[in-house]
């Protein structure tokens, strides 16, 4: 059954690479002009624990954009992802743009990675959209504190979980649930031919199996491996790439609930620190 | 009683941050709700002076093992002591607080008549005013539980309160209602729910609301009586304890509640409230409950 999940998850993300590279969304032209991908909120958050020489491991990679906006800022950094064609563009994109000596991109879905991965990193990073591809969130916490030094953090930028809860046909006026904040381990499986980048394409593979995880199912096997909460933040916006009806744009260009821009919360980051043994 | 009572050392006291109208407000309606829940199925008085556990068995299984005889427990917000005399009763030397005057009178009178009185004392204090009554006194247990900080404004204060009475190595334990239900009420004519309230706090403004009935019995008459209450988050929540110097040890959600937030939900065996499902089954989708424990590191601070 994991095995079915997995790789009809894999030929989605296989087929997004190509989509995406072309896509308004992730904007390659601009990263190669010198654009960094990151966010305000990641830059604020953890752009200050960068420096020249930290080294980064970053989980879900996709095809390497803020992985290598890392590398650019100073980081020594290593990108992974479950997708072949993800890591290999990726490989491509840090030559194309001068980086493929401070950046390392490996194939691997996160809980193999300590079979295909030596050393340990200064940062653990997460974000937008990777939790959600994860059945299993003690074997992923495991991997964390496993590649995570002394000292080291784990920095997580992601879509909030309450985003997810919201029906199809929620309206600002009717914020009705739809979808569930347990989900016991079974994954939801969605049929839909777009993409968060490019809502207009019909994609082939359009079968995705995902998990929502709450904050104790984030958190809680972090802390029992070591780790401790620096911070939780939760913010009512969120960065571009959910495709809800009941979302809207502000003057930023950050996502908002349609009449509850303060009110309700769109997007989570959260630190923590493996202690010092 | 044998409390620690080194002093951590002075701090700022400054007004209470409890606009004067709420507190009235608040102070009229617990000690109206004091009357009511003594004569409660809910609360069962008669079971718990008969020897029953006003404990869930979640607090039982997540807290009790730091629970010994002689653990130096203080309760916030402890409404008539009920659970505050339970673990007295396994051994604690107990301190509950409370700033309803007729709830701590009714605890006062059960902890006499449990024959607890002797390792149970009772404050009445509005809870920003803890320190006052507290003084230097350090405890091995802090306890918060089920809807004690929706009543709360500033939760910076609070954990401050929570960490300069809890000796170094001491736990705090809460159990409370997920921040994601309190955000949620029935979708009119149906059996279910959707967000109808903030799930970002705004400290400076309350949720004003008028009471109907008491989640311990629906069918009180609250007549006139209103309620205002702050909403927090999990960021809130997990943000005042570290900055007050807590170490978090657990976050733990469930989709339980130990009250029904509407008459259509349904009680099993163990008591726990549940969401219904369209077959007859029980919604186990939505979180309803939480548990957290942190501690106050023992060692020098880093």
């Amino acid at each position: 059954m994991l095995d079915d999940y997995l790789k009809a998850n894999l030929a989605s993300w296989d087929e997004a690479v190509t989509l995406h590279v072309g896509s308004g969304l992730y904007d390659v032209e601009g990263f190669k002009a010198g654009r960094s991908t990151l966010s305000e909120i990641e830059l604020d958050e953890l752009g200050p624990s960068i420096r020249e020489g930290t080294t980064l491991l970053h989980l879900q990679c996709h095809f390497g954009l803020d992985t290598l906006s890392w590398a650019r800022r100073g980081a020594i950094v290593t990108g992974v992802d479950f997708s072949g064609k993800g890591v290999r563009t990726a490989r491509s994109l840090a030559d194309e743009v001068g980086l493929s000596r401070r950046a390392t991109f490996v194939q691997s879905d996160v809980e193999s990675l300590p079979d295909r991965l030596s050393g340990s990193f200064d940062v653990v990073f997460a974000s937008w959209g990777a939790l959600i591809w994860l059945d299993d969130l003690e074997r992923w916490a495991d991997v964390v504190a496993h590649f995570l030094k002394p000292g080291g953090i784990l920095y997580i930028a992601e879509f909030h979980p309450y985003a997810f809860l919201l029906a199809d046909d929620a309206t600002p006026g009717s914020l009705r649930i739809g979808y569930p904040y347990f989900m016991h381990g079974v994954p939801q499986r969605f049929d839909e031919p777009g993409d968060y980048a490019e809502p207009e394409a019909r994609t082939e593979h359009t079968i995705t199996f995902e998990w929502l995880h709450g904050f104790g199912e984030i958190i809680d096997p972090l802390l029992r491996r070591g780790l401790r909460l620096d911070f939780l933040h939760e913010l009512p916006y969120t960065v571009p790439g959910l495709q809800f009806s009941f979302l809207e744009k502000d003057a930023r260009g950050m996502l908002r609930v349609r009449d509850h821009h303060e009110d309700f919360p769109l997007s989570f980051t959260l630190r923590m620190t493996k202690e010092v043994a | 009683m044998s409390h620690d009572t080194r002093d951590t050392g002075p701090h700022r006291e400054s007004p209470d941050p409890v606009p004067a109208e709420a507190r009235a407000a608040n102070l009229e309606l617990w000690n109206h709700w004091t009357r009511i829940h003594e004569k409660s199925a809910f609360y069962d008085v008669g079971g718990f002076l008969a020897g029953k556990t006003s404990l869930w068995p979640l607090e039982l299984e997540e807290l009790g093992p730091y629970v010994r005889e002689g653990t130096t427990l203080l309760h916030l917000q402890c409404h008539f002591g009920l659970d505050t005399l339970s673990w007295a009763r396994m051994g604690a030397e107990v301190v509950g607080l409370d700033f309803s005057d007729e709830a701590i009178a009714l605890a006062r009178r059960l902890a006499g008549q449990a024959g607890l009185s002797g390792r149970a004392e009772f404050v009445c204090s509005d809870l920003y005013d803890a320190d006052a009554h507290l003084g230097g006194r350090l405890f091995d247990v802090v306890f918060v539980s089920w809807g004690a900080i929706e009543w709360l404004p500033d939760l910076d204060r609070w954990a401050g309160i929570v960490a300069r009475h809890l000796r170094p190595g001491g736990v705090f334990y809460m159990a409370e209602i997920h921040p994601f239900a309190r955000a949620l009420d029935e979708v009119p004519g149906e059996h279910d729910v959707l967000v109808q309230y903030r799930l970002q706090p705004a400290a400076d403004t309350p949720d004003v609301e008028a009471v109907e009935g008491s989640y311990a019995d629906r069918d009180a008459d609250t007549t006139g009586l209103v309620a205002y209450g702050w909403t927090h988050s999990f960021a809130e929540i997990t943000g005042a304890l570290h900055a007050a110097g807590l170490r978090l040890e657990h976050l733990h959600e469930f989709p339980t509640s130990p009250a029904p937030f509407w008459d259509w939900m349904v009680q099993d065996e163990s008591r726990w409230w549940w969401l219904p499902d369209a077959r007859g089954g029980l919604r186990k989708d939505l979180p309803f409950s939480f548990s957290l424990r942190a501690t106050r590191p023992a060692g020098p601070e880093t």
